[in-house]
């Protein structure tokens, strides 16, 4: 895969549009000041988690004796499911009831930004790729860009509108989903090719 | 092919007569009017991604690597969700006031109108002509055509009353959830072209 095609994937896989309207929502009690320095710093923690994840990808692979085949069928799936999600949204969402306070870590940089699909992707990418420097250009693009669209929240939304918030939402779901099911099936096709036939 | 086959292809494979009722058992807890709002939204959103796709559709899907077979596969699995959904609702609590489901872009604009037999032929067409502004004229009659016919879909619901789209409801559902088998047998059949076995 090209550097900018793993970089897209990643951006959409972070959903920064899906995620402005929950980010706004979760610190709606702090000035805008605040929230951009809020939300800089849980930029900067889901930022630390991609990468950490980039590099400990080989070592859970061998921990939990991982191999291709699962990892894409598995990320797959989850995937699929957290697009099902944005798409069939329900407002009694577990991500409803939340400690109170500040949000520091949980929930925006995990599991909104860095969420386990992203981390699944990321370890998968990670596998594949055999220049670790072009997956870590590659979730720094996604990450400068993410980063730019939620540093830029409250405008964004002014001028979007919730509708038009709700459309990029929407699109990024049936994109994700595209990808999930594609993931999904480049594993089976892998299993099929790996496992020993019966002759 | 000339525009107006072409356009008439396209009206055929968008399907809006078979679609109308499904569409309409989707949108049943709005008034005519909004319905109308809703469908001439949907229909634009139908057509700005058909275009979208003539335009882009060949980069797009190469960028994130995605198959045909997977664009089929992922229509028929959106579509078998929402067909469980009609054929399954709870009606239990109609009497607890609900904020009302606005479908957005899905499953309407696609995969219902711009699936993804649509926007594979279209991609076929803008490979075959050599002429893009043919295609795109075509899109565009087709779609004036499924835009006439969608906005007149919600005075089906004055015809068949509250208690008829009800049933509606159900029978869509199983329509919809054999559109979905049949998507997802046609993304199977590409797999497993694509796998090398039959």
């Amino acid at each position: 895969m090209s550097l900018l095609s793993i970089a897209v994937v990643l951006f959409l896989i972070m959903d920064p549009f899906g995620n402005i309207s929950s980010i706004l929502s979760l610190t709606k009690d702090y000035d805008s000041k605040t929230q951009r320095r809020i939300i800089l710093r849980e930029m900067l923690i889901a930022l630390t988690f991609m990468v950490a994840f980039n590099y400990l990808g080989e070592f859970i692979f061998y921990i939990l004796e991982l191999n291709e085949t699962t990892v894409r069928i598995s990320s797959g799936l989850v995937l699929f499911l957290i697009a099902i999600k944005i798409l069939f949204t329900s407002p009694d969402s577990p991500r409803a009831n939340l400690p109170k306070g500040e949000p520091f870590i949980f929930p925006i940089a995990i599991p909104l930004i860095c969420g386990p699909g992203l981390m699944a992707t990321i370890m998968l990418y990670a596998h594949m790729e055999p220049y670790q420097s072009i997956m870590i250009l590659a979730i720094l693009m996604a990450w400068v860009v993410s980063a730019a669209i939620l540093y830029f929240a409250n405008p964004i939304k002014n001028f979007l509108g919730t509708n038009g918030l709700m459309a990029a939402e929407r699109l990024v779901g049936m994109v994700l989903i595209l990808i999930s099911i594609q993931r999904v099936m480049e594993g089976l096709m892998m299993f099929w090719n790996t496992h020993p036939h019966p002759t | 092919m000339s525009v107006f086959q072409l356009a008439f292809i396209i009206f055929i494979i968008t399907n809006p007569i078979g679609n109308c009722p499904a569409v309409i058992a989707l949108i049943k807890d709005h008034g005519i009017k909004d319905q109308q709002r809703i469908l001439l939204r949907e229909s634009i959103f139908a057509l700005i991604l058909a275009i979208f796709f003539l335009v882009l559709g060949e980069t797009f899907l190469s960028g994130l690597q995605i198959q045909n077979y997977a664009l089929s596969m992922s229509g028929g699995v959106l579509v078998f969700l929402i067909s469980l959904k009609m054929i399954f609702s709870i009606r239990s609590d109609d009497t607890i006031e609900r904020p009302k489901q606005d479908p957005y872009i899905v499953p309407i604009a696609t995969p219902l109108l711009s699936g993804a037999g649509l926007l594979t032929m279209i991609m076929l067409y803008s490979k075959q002509e050599q002429n893009d502004w043919k295609v795109f004229f075509a899109i565009l009659i087709a779609w004036i055509g499924v835009t006439a016919v969608m906005v007149t879909a919600p005075y089906l619901q004055v015809i068949l009353g509250k208690r008829g789209l009800a049933a509606l409801e159900q029978l869509m559902g199983l329509f919809l959830a054999m559109m979905a088998v049949g998507m997802m047998v046609k993304g199977a059949s590409l797999f497993l072209i694509a796998l090398g076995i039959s």
